[in-house]
C-alpha cells in the first residue's frame, strides 16, 4: 500500500529533522559564553544606545576610548535599533533589568522623568561639575534635559537646521553669494529669482523652500511653552504668522507643485548621495551640520556655503527648533557612578578638549564654548568653515528645545498633524491652529480626568 | 486551460502559461533586481539615478557599472554576519521543529476527533491571533522574567513546542479536505488514533507540514523584535537584527543596506528553490484512492 | 465542526466508557495548545482586560479608572474612528483581490509546463524579502519623480500620480504593495491544490467534465477550505498592518495610512499611554471576533469538507 512507503519517508524526514536539530545544537555549543568582555576584571558598565550603520562606529569607538582611559570600569554598549528601542527600554526599565547607562532622542525625557523612569543626574554631579553645567553650556542645553526643576539629562549636541545654499546658482541669477539675505522678505524675493520652471510649468528647481513649523515659529517670534508659567502657546499671532507664512509661500508655488517636487526629492532621512541639494533640486536648502561631513565626502568639489535661516521683521535673529541627542541614566541602574564617569567623559564636562574630538567624530555640535574652542576643533572649523554658521546657532539663546510636557510625544505629532493640514493646502493654518490648540485641550482634559499630573 | 496535474496540455497552452507567467514575472521581479542592482553600485552611480526629473527608466540604468563589489564584504564587516546566520539558524531548526510537530498532533485532535467543548476552543485558538501583540508584550515579557528566561533563547523557542494557532488553524483545514475511508478502515482494524494520525494523516499531509515548516522558518528568520526584546548580549542576536544595523536613522548607505538585504535573503531563496519540490509531492501524486 | 457523531450508543455503560476514552483522547491531542495557552496566552490576555480599564504609563503601576478608556475612545476620538475607517477600507479592497490573486497565481504555478520551479520560486520570492527591506524598495519604486512606477509609466506618456505622498494615493499603494507580496498565500493555494485526490478529477473526466467545469465543480470547491482559512487570517492580519505603514508613511498623509495598529502602538509605546491602548486591543479583538464568528457563520453554507 502506498501509505507504507510514505509512512517509512516520513520516519526518515523524522530521523533527519532530528539530526538537523542536533547539527543546530552542536553548532550553538560553540557560542562563546556572552560577549567577549575586553576586561573582564573590570566592573561592566551597560550601555545602550540607538545609533546604527556609521554611527554605531563612532559610538564604539568612544566606549573604547573610555575603557583604555581609566582601569575601574568597562562600558559595554548595544545598538538598539530605534523601531524596537523604545519598548526594549521600557520594558527593561520596568522589569527591573535596564542599562547602566543609555542614549535617546526620541521626545521621552519629560514622561519617563515623570513617571520615576530616570535618575536625576543631580544626584551624581559635584556641585562644581553642576556649576559648569548651568555657567557654561549653551542656553538651549540648560533648558533641554530639565524637567520641573531637575536635571535628568546631558544633551550631547543639538539637531539644529541652518541654510545651505549654491553660490554658482546664485551667481547666474545675478545675486551676490556673498551677502546672503538678511531678512526673511529678501530671502523671498531672492528664492523669486532662483525658481526654475519647465515649459510646461512644473518645477524644476526650487530657489529656496521654507520647511518646518516648528522652525519657523521661534524665528517669528513664536514658540510652543511659555518658561515663565509653563503655559503651552500654540495658537498664537506670531505662530499663526509662521504657519500663514508656509502656507502661503506654496500656494504661491502650486500646492500640488511643491507637493510633487518635494516628495519626487529623496527627503530629509536620505543618506548623504541622494541628498537633492547636491543635484541642484534646490538653490538654498535647511539641513543639519551633520551634511557637512557628507558633503565632504559625497561632494567633495561642489561650492557651498551655509547662513543661518533670517527672521522676518520683527521676528527672532538665530532662533529655531532644537532637539538633543541625549545621555540619560534609568532608574535601577546598577552602576550609576560608572555610568556618569562615562557621561562626564564623552560630553566634555571632564576634559573638554579630549571630548571635542568625539563631537567630530559623530558630527555633533558643541555644548560649550570650551568644546567648540579646543585645538581640534578649531582647526575642523578651519577646514570646514560651513559649520560657523552652526556653532553660532547653538549658542543662540533663540534656540527652542520641546516643551517639558509629559506627553511630548503626542503634541509633537499633532503639531505636525497640524502643519501637514496647513503647508498641503488642505485647511486654512488659522484653522489648523485652532484644530491643534483644541486636540491638545481636550487629550489634557482627558488625562485630567484620569488623574495624571499633567 | 487545464485544472489540475493529470492533464496533458497541448503545446498551445503550454506557450499561453509561460507568456503568462513570464508577464506577471516581470513586476514581480523588478523590484528585486533593483535590490541586486543597487547592492553591486557605487554611490555615485545611485546618486546619478536620484537626480531631479529623472528620465524615463531604462535598462542599463539597472546595470551597475562599474561593478561594486565591494559592499558585500563592507556589509559582511559591518555585522558579524556569521554568528548571527549561526544564531538564526539554530533558532529556525528549534521552532520549525517544535512548532510544525505540535500543530500538526494539536491540528489532529481538532480536525479528526470528537470531545466536548471543540469548536469553542477552536473559536478561541484562532481569537488568540486576534489581540495584537502590542498589549499583551508586557504581561508576557513579566511572565518570562518571572521564569528566569530574561536574556535566553528560551522565550524564542519554548513556545513554538505549544503548536503556533496559525498553523494549527491552517493545517485543521487540511486534515479536513483528506477522506475519511483510510482512516475509519485503519479504525475498524483496531488501531489508535496516534497510529492513524502517524501512519496515515501525517505522510498525507506533507505539503501542508511543508507549508508550515517553511513559514514558520521565514518567521524565525524575519523576526527583529523577539530576539531584540528577550537577548541582551551582543553576540547572541540574529540576522534580523543584523540587517536593522543598516537602516540608519539618517537614511544610511542604500548600497550598504541592499547589500545586506541580499545576503539576508539568498539563503532563503536557495532553501526555498530546492524545498519546493515538497509542494508537489500531494497526494494528487502519490495515488491514495483505494 | 461536525458533531453530529457524538452521543450514538450512550444507552449502554461500554459506550459510555468509549466516549470518556473519546474525550481522552482528543484532549491529550489538543494537549500542547491547552499548556501553551494556559502558561503563554491566558494570564497576558487577561491582564491585558484589567488594561483596559486602568490608566498605566507602563513605567508606574496601573490604576483603575473604570471605563474612561473606552468611553474616551468611542466619544471623543476622531483618530479612532479615522483609523479604522482606514483599515477597513484596507481590509475591503485587499482581502479579496489577495484571494483572487493567490488562486489565479496558485492555479497557474500548478500547470504541468518546464521550468515550473523556477516560476514557482520567483513568485515566492517577494514574501522571502524581509518587511523592512521592502519597504525601503517601494519608498524608492513609488517615488514619483525617480521611481520605478513613475519612470515606466513615462513611456506611456503618462505623468503618475504621487503616490505615498498622495492621501487618495497612498492606501491604493499599499494595497498594490500587498498583492506584490501575495506570495506567501499562494504557496497556501497550492499546498491546497496538491491535497486533492486526483481520482476526484479522473472521475470528472469520466463524466465529461470540461477544465472550466472541473474548476468550478472540483478544484475550487476542495479548496473552499483553504479559502476560508485565508479569509479569516486575511482579516486579522489587516487589523494587524503595521510595519510597512511604520517604516514607509507613518501614518500620513494627512492620516491617509493611520492603520489601528499604528494608532495603536502609538499610544501604547509612543505615548505611554498602555491602558487606552489595551481598550482599543479589545475592541479591535470584539470586531475581529464578531467578523470571524460571521464567517465561520457562513462556511457551513460554501466551505466543503471531505469528512
Amino acid at each position: 500500500m502506498a501509505t507504507e512507503r510514505d509512512n517509512r519517508l516520513t520516519r526518515r524526514e523524522i530521523l533527519a529533522s532530528g539530526l538537523g536539530m542536533a547539527a543546530a545544537l552542536g553548532l550553538s555549543g560553540c557560542w562563546s559564553d556572552g560577549a567577549r568582555r575586553a576586561y573582564p576584571d573590570r566592573i561592566p558598565v551597560r550601555f545602550w544606545h540607538m545609533w546604527t550603520a556609521e554611527w554605531q562606529a563612532v559610538v564604539e569607538r568612544i566606549a573604547d576610548r573610555f575603557n583604555r582611559s581609566q582601569a575601574r570600569y568597562e562600558v559595554v554598549p548595544l545598538s538598539v535599533p530605534a523601531s524596537g528601542a523604545d519598548a526594549k527600554y521600557l520594558l527593561a526599565i520596568t522589569g527591573g533589568d535596564p542599562p547602566d547607562v543609555m542614549a535617546q532622542w526620541n521626545p521621552v525625557l519629560p514622561t519617563w522623568a515623570e513617571n520615576g523612569a530616570l535618575t536625576s543626574l543631580d544626584e551624581l554631579m559635584t556641585p562644581a561639575e553642576r556649576a559648569w553645567t548651568e555657567r557654561e553650556t549653551y542656553p538651549v542645553f540648560r533648558r533641554a534635559g530639565i524637567f520641573r526643576g531637575r536635571r535628568y539629562a546631558m544633551p550631547l549636541g543639538p539637531n539644529i537646521s541652518a541654510c545651505f545654499y549654491r553660490p554658482d546658482h546664485f551667481r547666474k541669477a545675478g545675486l551676490d553669494p556673498d551677502r546672503f539675505p538678511e531678512d526673511l522678505e529678501t530671502l523671498v524675493q531672492w528664492a523669486d529669482r532662483l525658481h526654475q520652471f519647465d515649459r510646461s510649468g512644473q518645477l524644476k528647481r526650487i530657489g529656496f523652500l521654507p520647511q518646518y513649523f516648528t522652525q519657523f515659529a521661534p524665528l517669528f517670534g513664536g514658540g510652543f511653552y511659555d518658561e515663565r508659567t509653563g503655559a503651552l502657546t500654540l495658537n498664537t499671532p506670531p505662530n499663526r504668522r509662521a504657519l500663514t507664512f508656509l502656507a502661503d509661500y506654496r500656494r504661491k508655488l502650486g500646492f500640488g507643485n511643491v507637493i510633487r517636487f518635494t516628495s519626487g526629492l529623496a527627503g530629509d532621512t536620505s543618506g548623504g548621495v541622494d541628498w537633492p541639494f547636491l543635484s541642484g533640486a534646490y538653490s538654498i536648502t535647511q539641513d543639519g551640520q551633520w551634511r557637512i561631513e557628507q558633503l565632504e565626502k559625497f561632494a567633495p568639489h561642489l561650492e557651498y556655503r551655509t547662513a543661518p535661516l533670517p527672521p522676518p521683521a520683527g521676528g527672532r535673529r538665530l532662533a529655531g527648533w532644537a532637539t538633543s541627542d541625549m545621555l540619560l541614566v534609568p532608574r535601577g541602574s546598577r552602576q550609576p557612578q560608572g555610568a556618569w564617569e562615562f557621561i562626564k567623559f564623552w560630553s566634555g564636562l571632564e576634559r573638554p578638549e579630549r571630548a571635542a574630538e568625539f563631537y567630530l567624530w559623530g558630527g555633533w555640535l558643541p555644548i560649550a564654548d570650551a568644546i567648540a574652542y579646543a585645538p581640534v576643533y578649531q582647526s575642523y572649523i578651519q577646514k570646514h568653515p560651513a559649520l560657523r554658521t552652526f556653532l553660532e546657532l547653538a549658542a543662540s539663546p533663540n534656540l527652542v528645545a520641546p516643551p517639558p510636557v509629559p506627553f511630548q510625544a503626542y503634541l509633537v505629532d499633532h503639531i505636525s498633524r497640524a502643519e501637514d493640514l496647513a503647508v498641503r493646502g488642505t485647511r486654512p493654518p488659522e484653522q489648523a491652529l485652532v484644530g491643534l490648540e483644541a486636540d491638545i485641550a481636550k487629550e489634557r482634559a482627558r488625562r485630567k480626568e484620569l488623574g495624571y499630573a499633567d | 486551460m487545464p485544472i489540475s496535474p493529470p492533464f496533458r496540455l497541448s503545446r498551445f497552452q503550454r506557450l499561453l502559461i509561460h507568456a503568462a507567467l513570464i508577464a506577471l514575472s516581470v513586476p514581480v521581479l523588478l523590484p528585486l533586481v533593483w535590490m541586486i542592482s543597487t547592492s553591486l553600485k557605487t554611490d555615485a552611480q545611485v546618486y546619478a539615478v536620484g537626480a531631479q526629473s529623472a528620465p524615463p527608466l531604462t535598462l542599463s540604468s539597472l546595470v551597475p557599472h562599474p561593478v561594486q563589489w565591494r559592499n558585500y564584504p563592507d556589509a559582511l564587516r559591518a555585522v558579524p554576519f556569521l554568528a548571527y546566520l549561526r544564531n538564526t539558524l539554530f533558532l529556525c531548526a528549534v521552532t520549525v521543529l517544535g512548532a510544525v510537530l505540535s500543530s500538526a498532533i494539536v491540528a489532529y485532535g481538532f480536525a479528526r476527533l470528537e470531545f466536548k467543548g471543540k469548536n469553542a476552543l477552536f473559536l478561541l485558538m484562532i481569537s488568540t491571533l486576534a489581540l495584537p501583540a502590542q498589549v499583551t508584550m508586557i504581561p508576557v515579557f513579566a511572565l518570562f522574567r518571572a521564569l528566569g528566561w530574561y536574556g535566553t533563547y528560551l522565550p524564542l523557542t519554548v513556545p513554538a513546542f505549544c503548536g503556533a494557532p496559525f498553523f494549527i488553524f491552517l493545517l485543521t483545514q487540511f486534515y479536513r479536505t483528506l477522506p475519511g475511508e483510510l482512516a475509519e478502515a485503519a479504525r475498524v482494524d483496531g488501531a489508535s488514533e496516534w497510529t492513524i494520525f502517524r501512519r496515515i494523516i501525517l505522510p498525507l499531509s506533507k505539503p501542508a507540514l511543508a507549508t508550515c515548516a517553511l513559514f514558520q522558518f521565514l518567521g524565525t528568520w524575519n523576526d527583529f523584535f523577539g530576539p531584540l526584546l528577550y537577548i541582551n548580549d551582543p553576540a547572541q542576536y540574529t540576522l534580523a537584527y543584523g540587517l536593522q544595523q543598516f537602516v540608519s536613522n539618517r537614511g544610511g548607505q542604500w548600497t550598504h543596506l541592499m547589500a545586506g538585504a541580499t545576503l539576508f535573503t539568498v539563503p532563503i531563496i536557495v532553501l526555498f528553490f530546492f524545498t519546493q519540490r515538497t509542494f508537489i509531492q500531494g497526494i494528487a501524486t502519490t495515488g491514495v484512492k483505494n | 465542526m461536525r458533531t453530529e457523531r457524538e452521543g450514538q450508543d450512550l444507552s449502554s455503560p461500554q459506550g459510555e466508557k468509549r466516549m470518556l476514552k473519546k474525550q481522552i483522547v482528543g484532549y491529550a491531542f489538543i494537549g500542547p495548545w491547552i499548556a501553551g495557552f494556559l502558561i503563554f496566552t491566558a494570564i497576558p490576555f487577561l491582564t491585558s482586560v484589567y488594561l483596559s480599564f486602568t490608566r498605566y504609563t507602563i513605567l508606574t503601576p496601573p490604576v483603575w479608572v473604570g471605563a474612561a478608556n473606552y468611553r474616551a475612545l468611542l466619544r471623543e476620538d476622531p483618530l479612532f474612528w479615522k483609523s479604522l475607517g482606514v483599515t477597513f477600507q484596507f481590509a475591503a479592497a485587499a482581502v479579496p483581490l489577495g484571494i483572487l490573486a493567490g488562486i489565479g497565481l496558485a492555479l497557474l504555478l500548478n500547470q504541468n509546463v518546464g521550468g515550473i520551479s523556477v516560476y514557482r520560486t520567483i513568485f515566492y520570492l517577494p514574501s522571502i524579502v524581509p518587511a523592512v527591506a521592502t519597504s525601503v524598495l517601494f519608498l524608492w519604486i513609488l517615488n514619483p519623480q525617480i521611481g520605478l512606477i513613475n519612470r515606466l509609466l513615462l513611456h506611456f506618456g503618462v505623468v503618475g500620480p504621487a503616490w505615498l505622498q498622495d492621501p487618495i494615493w497612498a492606501p491604493r499603494s499599499l494595497v498594490g504593495m500587498s498583492l506584490w507580496g501575495v506570495g506567501g498565500s499562494m504557496i497556501i493555494y497550492l499546498a491546497g491544490l496538491k491535497d486533492i485526490p486526483a481520482h476526484l478529477y479522473e472521475a470528472a473526466v469520466i463524466d465529461g467534465a470540461n477544465a472550466w467545469q472541473r474548476l468550478r465543480h472540483v478544484t475550487l470547491p476542495m479548496l473552499t477550505p483553504v479559502i476560508f482559512f485565508n479569509l479569516v487570517m486575511g482579516v486579522i492580519g489587516t487589523f494587524q498592518y503595521f510595519t510597512e505603514v511604520y517604516i514607509m508613511t507613518q501614518g500620513g498623509p494627512e492620516d491617509s495610512t493611520l492603520f489601528y495598529a499604528l494608532y495603536l502602538f502609538n499610544r501604547a509605546w509612543r505615548y505611554l499611554d498602555m491602558g487606552y491602548a489595551s481598550a482599543m486591543a479589545w475592541i479591535l479583538f470584539a470586531i475581529v471576533m464578531a467578523l470571524t464568528g460571521f464567517l465561520f457563520q457562513t462556511q457551513r453554507r460554501w466551505v466543503h469538507y471531505g469528512d
